[in-house]
């Protein structure tokens, strides 16, 4: 609740839009409550009028009615663009706060969330908070500045019907969808578990059909699938039966009140203590009433899982950056391109095993060193270590003399180009791709890249050449030219340190070759670590050094 | 958001929507129920506003006390609770047949998975196929339970309100009558406006919309060039530049609410005017006139509920264009996963060997695999293949031979063509004497041992996991074979030992032990020919080494193929083949091979460096 409250602040400056489609929702409901009212008051009056009981200045509500319809729907479709413009103006401002905080977390938050998993959960986290106002805040506002006119209203005319309204509003709109939700809830915990494990299911048995096939479980399997998928029936109907109930219960609260309205108010009347025209008016207006709390429920079963959406998010952005960048006056600028590491020791989390203990490496500036070993020896933190991504707890990281730790980061960040297996390509055009590396550089210099990189005739054949999107249909890069696309903006940037992490694998042989050459011009006269264990790769590099855990063992050759 | 759904093409749509229709054919009853109970209640409130009316009038015109209307006050309570019931039958029913046919549904997709096979799936992306098992069939469900009952629903009751106005009171009728179709029609016309207008913007929208998240996807790369800092103003002028676009089109996409909402206030609005006046001049009685008034807005609602449940059948027409290609067209899905096929093979599918060819094995046990000119081409969107071309070798029982050579060389290609999972374009592979294409396909299964690259452990315990296919293996075969793998030790270490509960995809072991697990369960079946795909890849060396010497002595009696970039394990086979880029360069046993300083030579000298 505090996290909301917080993210809440951060839409301050939009309060007005905000406020603007709050009051526009609320015209809408009024406008309706009142239209049905005064037209029930008004159709009584004119009977009365018309068998001579009563008379009756008939021009002015008749006109009210239809100014009342009109108002209806011009509030209507102004509140939907209001809160609409709200909501964007909001998302905008959650998406760039949320930004600012995780960028200097950097790549060590991005592994630390359980990776791949971090994006698709800030995906929908983001998602469901850029709903906050329109789901939530909007409906729950109108609700209450509804329910509150609406009874006043009432209360002019009939105390009691006021109370009743009141009361069944409540029940209708609060105490029902919060039973229905807690009830809901345990039944909703069971749903998502079932899901999940159907889901699981259905991978493995995709993934695993070869094997599946070869061992002769394929129809074991299916019976598994399909046990896991009436177990998920069996808790949607669980699910499905409260919410029924739930709605059946929320309409027949409504017709009760109006029950109770008639049995209140007709003695009144019978004892001409109230005009007849008036039960009319209650009797519709309280009916109409139901219309204020009639998004409730949503909002009520959106709410649990925008908080929690919220604190996730919060928890993220609030966490402390592992690395702490070096005091301005105190950055030293390296001269020299020598990397040592000497006796270096770091471990993720301080109850944690030493992911590398003791490393030692010097490279002579434009020396090349290969780095092989298992998988979790720790090739990628050495990468990450020199990259001031993650912190050491012991020894020491020099470039040309100086600690890494006194570089500051936009001159490490000069100094250091990295070629990987995972390089992102941004859903942008292959020039912008490119600019990444160098903002100002001339088409003459991007050319160039490209021509070293291997890639300029394979880009000349794009419809769109260097504008094509990266993600275009049709001319999706292939898995080299998506590698040689960043071995281009390595080349543009020209830096004099260069770390491949993985750059040939999963390449087919064709592919390799042609990145392979092109690393060969990249790697010219630079102080080069790569990491691979492809053998036509490894041939590139001076000497290759073993990672391993326990043991660290240098090779030459 | 409003924007967010994909419009789909009109004509696509439309087919999508038919096919999801006649399937739901199949729950048609109980979906008639489920709307038959709906118009229960659509009547029932026909009714409450009778009795309603009824109430008001006599006491308003005829100053009846309390005393006069109980006779219609306790009808009413009666009404109220045949509403609820009806609208919690309603609900219910269409639950159910969405159920039903969920599960039809999914059954079909497992016997079509079944049918084609792991040849077909090689040319799918398993993560789309595994949601049209999960999501996509969750996907109809609101379509089903809400949509289908809602339309027909959106229809009956209106029409039956009008049936119970117009004898009373015509002029009400009439004006229910004029703007009822007038809404759809002007919704249809707003609605196409709108989603025109969506198509064009569709794409820039989502690119708009998916560029926060692209940043965040890439925020090692932004680091690693120093722009991280830049794109955060780039991140905000993007969502602004986003909100813009959005409201253009959601000014043009609101028009048909505003249509819907107009023309539903102001029937109210003339209904209560109209009847108000004529009234007045002592044309109408006061009890006809409020009946039609009150009927007034539940005369709309239905048309108003149909737009909330838009967002339901586009979700599903999206889920039936994952359900559809699976479910219908197999054969042609069938021969684009075989690729560019070179020889006369081409429409040699599965299924056409095992109706037409099928036969038995020649030999029991198997005596002798020959590769005779095997060919393979995986088609250009399948980047990860390797294609081979002309490869002879021969396999015999007792036999191992190691598939050696560069990554992208064509060796699982290889494996994959014995397995059967791909048909040999050009070629062909002869289990003693037989062409393997009409060999009956489960027959040659289960012959066969495969241990995949990166395998899959289901959920379930150990010991469900290593019996599946030999569910009756004894509690000493289990232990051979847990032995054989180097996994007798870790699992015994477990708590729960055997019955210890695997997660999906085996979570809770480490890569190592998934893959030794993986390889107890394939040598429990006793294969007589064993395929294994980088058997020891996430194995250190010792582990490695004492798991090759347990798959020695497990396969003394079987043909085994053993796929390996890794030169120790390579060491082991009783004869290697040398692979590059989808042709044998060379074969022979290990030892020859490395004295003749050929291609192996230099890429164990290769390795060596690397692993010294």
């Amino acid at each position: 609740m505090t996290d909301l409250l917080r993210l809440l602040k951060l839409f301050t400056p939009y309060r007005r839009w905000m406020l603007g489609g709050i009051a526009l929702g609320s015209v809408v409901i009024l406008a309706n409550v009142a239209l049905l009212a005064l037209s029930g008051w008004f159709i009584a009056s004119m009977a009365l009028a018309g068998l001579g009981l009563q008379t009756i200045a008939y021009f002015a509500p008749a006109a009210l009615i239809r100014g009342l319809a009109i108002l209806r729907t011009g509030a209507r479709y102004g509140e939907r663009l209001v809160t609409h413009e709200a909501t964007l103006r909001c998302l905008a401002e959650l998406r760039v706060w949320f930004y600012e905080r995780l960028e200097p977390l950097g790549p060590a938050a991005m592994d630390t969330w359980r990776g791949g998993d971090l994006l698709s959960r800030i995906r929908a986290d983001i998602d469901s908070l850029d709903n906050l106002y329109l789901r939530i805040v909007a409906p729950v506002t109108n609700a209450l500045l509804c329910g509150i006119v609406i009874v006043a209203g009432l209360a002019w005319f009939d105390t009691r019907i006021a109370l009743l309204d009141l009361a069944a509003l409540m029940l209708a709109g609060a105490v029902l969808p919060l039973l229905a939700l807690k009830l809901g809830d345990a039944a909703g915990r069971g749903l998502t578990e079932a899901r999940a494990a159907l889901d699981g299911a259905a991978t493995d048995t995709v993934r695993g059909l070869g094997e599946l096939a070869v061992l002769g479980a394929v129809t074991r399997q299916r019976e598994r699938v399909a046990g896991l998928a009436e177990r998920l029936i069996r808790h949607q109907r669980r699910q499905m039966w409260v919410g029924a109930i739930g709605r059946a219960l929320s309409g027949l609260t409504a017709n009760l009140a109006l029950w109770g309205t008639l049995i209140l108010v007709i003695p009144r009347v019978a004892a001409g203590d109230m005009p007849g025209p008036q039960l009319a008016m209650l009797a519709l207006g309280v009916l109409a009433s139901f219309e204020a709390v009639a998004a409730l429920p949503t909002a009520f079963a959106a709410f649990g899982e925008t908080a929690a959406a919220a604190r996730r998010l919060v928890e993220i952005a609030d966490a402390t950056p592992v690395v702490t960048a070096p005091d301005p006056a105190a950055a030293r600028t390296p001269a020299r391109f020598d990397i040592a590491f000497d006796d270096v020791s770091m471990r993720y989390r301080d109850e944690a095993d030493w992911a590398l203990a003791g490393f030692s490496l010097t490279l002579e500036a434009g020396e090349a060193v290969g780095l092989v070993g298992d998988s979790g020896a720790g090739k990628s933190t050495i990468l990450a270590l020199i990259q001031r991504f993650r912190e050491f707890q012991a020894g020491e990281i020099t470039i040309g003399g100086v600690s890494v730790r006194d570089i500051d980061d936009a001159t490490l960040r000069q100094t250091i180009s990295v070629v990987a297996q995972r390089t992102h390509l941004f859903n942008a055009s292959i020039r912008d791709n490119l600019l990444l590396a160098k903002p100002d550089a001339s088409d003459d210099e991007v050319r160039e890249a490209l021509r070293l990189a291997g890639l300029e005739e394979e880009i000349a054949h794009f419809p769109d050449g260097l504008d094509t999107l990266v993600g275009e249909v049709g001319t999706r890069l292939s898995g080299g030219q998506a590698r040689r696309v960043a071995i281009a903006r390595a080349f543009l940037r020209d830096a004099r340190i260069l770390l491949l992490d993985e750059p040939t694998e999963g390449l087919d042989a064709d592919s390799e070759a042609r990145v392979l050459e092109a690393l060969g011009n990249l790697m010219q006269g630079k102080t080069t670590l790569l990491v691979s264990h492809r053998p036509r790769a490894l041939a590139f590099v001076g000497r290759v050094m073993r990672v391993s855990k326990s043991d660290l063992v240098t090779a030459g050759s | 958001m409003a924007v967010s759904q994909r419009p789909s093409h009109g004509g696509e749509a439309k087919r999508h929507e038919r096919w999801l229709k006649d399937r739901a054919g199949a729950v048609k009853g109980t979906l008639m129920l489920a709307t038959g109970s709906g118009l229960v209640g659509g009547l029932a409130l026909i009714a409450q506003c009778w009795l309603v009316a009824r109430v008001l009038d006599a006491t308003i015109i005829d100053g009846a006390g309390l005393n006069e209307v109980w006779q219609w006050l306790w009808p009413l309570l009666g009404v109220f609770a045949l509403r609820a019931l009806a609208s919690i039958a309603s609900d219910a029913l269409a639950f159910e047949a969405a159920a039903r046919l969920k599960r039809t549904l999914r059954d079909q997709v497992m016997n079509r998975l079944a049918a084609l096979g792991p040849r077909w799936m090689e040319g799918q992306r398993s993560g789309e196929i595994a949601n049209v098992l999960g999501g996509a069939v969750e996907g109809i469900e609101q379509y089903v339970a809400a949509y289908l009952p809602q339309k027909l629903l959106s229809a009956m009751i209106p029409l039956a309100i009008l049936v119970a106005v117009l004898p009373l009171d015509w002029v009400s009728g009439l004006i229910l009558l004029v703007t009822a179709p007038i809404l759809p029609l002007f919704m249809v016309i707003v609605g196409r406006g709108a989603e025109a207008l969506n198509q064009r913007q569709w794409r820039r929208l989502s690119l708009m919309g998916a560029h926060f998240f692209d940043a965040i996807e890439g925020l090692t790369t932004l680091k690693q060039f120093g722009a991280s800092r830049r794109e955060a103003e780039a991140v905000g002028r993007m969502a602004d530049e986003y909100r813009s676009a959005t409201m253009r089109v959601l000014r043009v996409a609101f028009l048909s609410s505003l249509v819907l909402e107009f023309f539903a206030t102001l029937g109210v609005a003339m209904v209560a005017v109209y009847v108000g006046f004529r009234l007045y001049y002592g044309q109408l009685d006061f009890l006809p006139g409020l009946f039609a008034l009150l009927l007034a807005p539940e005369f709309y609602r239905p048309l108003r509920d149909m737009g909330a449940n838009y967002h339901a059948r586009m979700e599903a027409i999206g889920a039936v264009g994952e359900l559809a290609p699976v479910l219908e067209t197999e054969a042609e899905t069938r021969d684009e996963s075989e690729g560019e096929t070179q020889g006369d093979a081409k429409d040699e599918t599965d299924a056409a060997a095992q109706t037409r060819t099928a036969r038995p094995l020649p030999s029991d046990p198997i005596r002798t695999i020959r590769f005779d000119g095997v060919g393979f081409r995986h088609d250009a969107a399948n980047e990860d293949g390797d294609g081979v071309e002309s490869v002879d070798l021969t396999l015999a029982r007792g036999e191992c031979v190691a598939l050696v050579g560069p990554s992208g060389a064509g060796k699982t290609t290889l494996a994959k063509l014995l397995l059967g999972f791909l048909a040999p374009g050009a070629g062909r592979i002869e289990i003693d004497g037989v062409d393997l294409r009409e060999i009956d396909v489960e027959a040659w299964r289960a012959r066969l041992g495969y241990l995949p690259q990166r395998p899959t452990l289901f959920a379930g315990t150990i010991a469900e996991n290593l019996t599946l296919g030999a569910p009756n293996a004894t509690p000493d075969e289990i232990h051979a074979a847990l032995l054989r793998a180097d996994a007798q030790g870790f699992v015994a270490a477990l708590e729960d030992g055997l019955d210890t509960w695997l997660g999906d995809g085996g979570s809770g072991l480490s890569g190592g032990q998934i893959q030794r697990l993986a390889l107890a369960r394939t040598l429990l079946s006793q294969p007589e020919v064993l395929i294994l795909d980088e058997p020891t890849a996430a194995l250190d060396g010792d582990t490695a080494r004492r798991v090759m010497a347990g798959v020695h002595s497990a396969s003394a009696n079987a043909a085994t193929l053993l796929v390996t970039h890794d030169i120790d394990v390579a060491r082991t086979a009783d004869r290697l083949v040398f692979l590059d880029r989808g042709h044998v360069v060379e074969q022979g046993t290990p030892a020859a091979l490395e004295a003749t300083g050929g291609a192996f030579a230099r890429f164990a000298l290769l390795a060596e460096e690397g692993a010294a």
